[in-house]
């Protein structure tokens, strides 16, 4: 026998796996489990614990790019992650509930003063340059529009691109658009609004007899309130 | 140079090679059972003809230009290739056919993920026959397939793709509406399809079903559950069949092996009917899958039913290991040394009394710990004389083995007690 089933597939004792991001949507993330009435245990105070056992459930926090690879492949067996995240990975999960919280938007940003020199230098040069941490939702986005960008793929600080000159415009994700405002970036268009979503892996679905299921149901029934 | 094989493509050594190969014969050996015949196709086909019977190959297929300038693929699946077979050089043959194939497949990956491009298939397809006995057929031999190999837990999940296709027309809203249903349940996006279901001009009947039959999952109830929840959506011809098809299962005895499961949807464009997908608890990605696809053989001019399925080895492999099952494969029985002429003649003997014999330039306790290290159960010397004799542990000759050496040995004189 190859002992595999340590690092893959649910808990040896047959609880399932609960992939949670840290960061912004955390908070919410424990109250609305809270709020389902689930034991959690440490989950809401974990150190440095990246894995916190619990009576139903073993939590995994992750980074929340993260989250989706940890369903797809089926390390977990459900997570929380928000559409943004959802949508750049496009990986095999299922979209089960629409939890309402973490709520941002994709946008296109650009300079407060560069509207017209970007048109001008398109009719020119025939591109756009467009800075972005999520370079399979721009493609996707300036392809549906037919308008030819060269993605220029960052890991943050996306605000500054336009300032030092790497790209015209940017497409970022934002709830305020505070820091967008306070670079002097104003949004030119909407891309997609985002919020958190509870997602389960497909196998995992089909092979928790039912557990996932009665989740989903509790957690639809919460965020419809 | 360090040679390396290419992003996505990797080498099977003996352990493995020896075990997936065991599956793949134990898994045919079923669909032999059951009347099925092998065929081989070529690993590259007309990149036209692919895209003919499976839709958009955009990002899956692996492209390549041949001399003559034409655009070719390689087969990202094995479907197409075998109706497009069936369709022409099989097409005065009478119905229905029984095909089977173990063959490798190839997808185009995006970089850094760390996905493989090749994959090994074993899989089936039933064309010409249509209806729930065929359907049946091919979810039985899939079930029986993979209780083959040892595999205990898993699920064959069965769903039509014809409920679905009945809804989006029962909205009475216009085709993109419907491409996007389509898109968002391939994406497995119920909170996209429940949108999609709240938009304007969508019967009422047609979103209370969207919003609750792809959520549908269980054993015979799930049929009379889609059935209640999709009212007035004409899915009851859809409906009957699949409850045809479920009886028939639990005939052959396969159904607590299956369920019932409106949510599955799989990714290649051609289903039309039963689709089928397997999982097993543990692994995160299904063992297989297939359906009917009965418009891909009228693409090749040769219109006809069928069905079939595939199932994955690695993943099957993988479901294996985490589940305890291991592999049996034949052991060495015995490393024989000696002078050459001695050896060859000693071993021909050993193989047909049918051991598995290695040869061996070493003798003595060299000899003894190369058997050891290839876990061979005797370790032998040939002699001049014609004599086989064992060794000992310690590399010394001890007893002869019989003038007919008998049946190959069932335990390793290494693990019990020195010499038999």
């Amino acid at each position: 026998m190859i002992a595999r089933n340590v690092t893959r597939g649910s808990s040896a004792d047959g609880r399932v796996r609960f992939a949670v991001p840290k960061g912004a949507l955390f908070a919410d993330c424990v109250r609305l489990l809270r709020e389902l009435g689930i034991d959690i245990a440490g989950l809401a105070d974990p150190g440095r614990q990246l894995v916190v056992q619990a009576p139903e459930f073993e939590f995994i926090i992750g980074k929340p790019s993260d989250i989706p690879v940890y369903v797809a492949s089926g390390a977990a067996d459900i997570g929380i992650s928000g559409k943004d995240v959802l949508a750049e990975l496009e990986l095999d999960v299922v979209e089960m509930v629409d939890l309402g919280f973490g709520g941002c938007r994709f946008v296109v940003a650009e300079p407060e003063d560069a509207h017209a020199s970007i048109e001008e230098s398109y009719r020119h040069l025939g591109v756009i340059r467009v800075a972005t941490k999520y370079p399979r939702v721009t493609e996707a986005h300036f392809a549906a529009k037919g308008v030819q960008v060269e993605i220029v793929k960052l890991n943050g600080n996306i605000e500054i691109a336009p300032l030092i000159g790497i790209a015209d415009q940017v497409v970022d994700i934002t709830q305020t658009g505070t820091t967008l405002r306070e670079n002097r970036l104003r949004i030119v268009e909407d891309v997609m609004p985002s919020t958190a979503r509870f997602v389960a892996n497909p196998s995992s679905l089909r092979t928790q007899g039912g557990r996932v299921e009665e989740l989903a149901r509790r957690m639809s029934e919460l965020s419809v309130q | 140079m360090r040679p390396v094989t290419p992003r996505g493509f990797r080498d099977a050594l003996p352990q493995e090679a020896a075990e997936r190969e065991w599956l793949v014969r134990t898994m045919s050996s079923v669909m032999d059972s059951w009347g099925y015949g092998p065929v081989e196709t070529p690993v590259a086909e007309e990149y036209a003809t692919l895209e003919a019977g499976a839709g958009s190959l955009e990002g899956t297929a692996f492209r390549l230009f041949d001399s003559d300038g034409r655009l070719l693929a390689l087969r990202p699946e094995m479907t197409v290739p075998i109706a497009r077979l069936a369709a022409t050089r099989l097409a005065g043959e009478p119905g229905p056919l029984r095909l089977r194939y173990a063959a490798d497949v190839f997808r185009e990956q995006a970089s850094m993920r760390g996905q493989a491009r090749q994959f090994a298939q074993v899989g089936l397809e039933l064309i010409g026959a249509r209806g729930p006995s065929a359907d049946a057929e091919v979810i039985a031999v899939l079930v029986e397939s993979l209780r083959s190999t040892g595999l205990t837990r898993f699920t064959v999940g069965v769903g039509t793709v014809e409920v679905l296709y009945a809804i989006i027309a029962a909205a009475g809203m216009d085709d993109a509406w419907g491409r996007d249903v389509l898109a968002a349940s391939h994406e497995r996006n119920l909170v996209g399809i429940d949108a999609l279901a709240r938009a304007d001009g969508v019967s009422e009947v047609a979103a209370a079903a969207l919003r609750a039959v792809p959520r549908i999952r269980g054993s015979r109830d799930a049929i009379d559950l889609c059935r209640a929840a999709a009212t007035g959506c004409g899915v009851d011809a859809a409906l009957d069949a699949l409850a045809g098809t479920w009886d028939l299962l639990e005939v052959l005895g396969v159904a607590e092996s299956a369920s019932v499961d409106f949510g599955i949807m799989r990714s290649f464009d051609y289903y039309s009917g039963m689709v089928l997908e397997a999982y097993a608890p543990g692994l995160g990605l299904p063992l297989g899958g297939g359906g009917r696809y009965d418009d891909v053989m009228a693409a090749f001019n040769a219109p006809q039913p069928a069905a079939g399925f595939a199932v994955g080895i690695e993943r099957l492999h993988i479901a294996l290991a985490e589940q305890g099952v291991a592999i049996a494969t034949p052991a060495l029985d015995a490393v024989i040394g000696g002078e050459s002429a001695d050896a060859f003649v000693a071993a021909r003997r050993l193989r047909g009394a049918g051991w598995r014999v290695r040869l061996s330039d070493r003798t003595g306790l060299p000899l003894v710990r190369e058997a050891l290290a290839a876990q061979a159960a005797e370790a032998l010397y040939a002699t001049a004389d014609g004599d086989i004799l064992r060794l000992d542990r310690s590399g010394e000759p001890a007893s002869p083995l019989p003038e007919s050496p008998g049946e190959p040995p069932t335990r390793s004189w290494a693990a019990g007690e020195g010499s038999r």
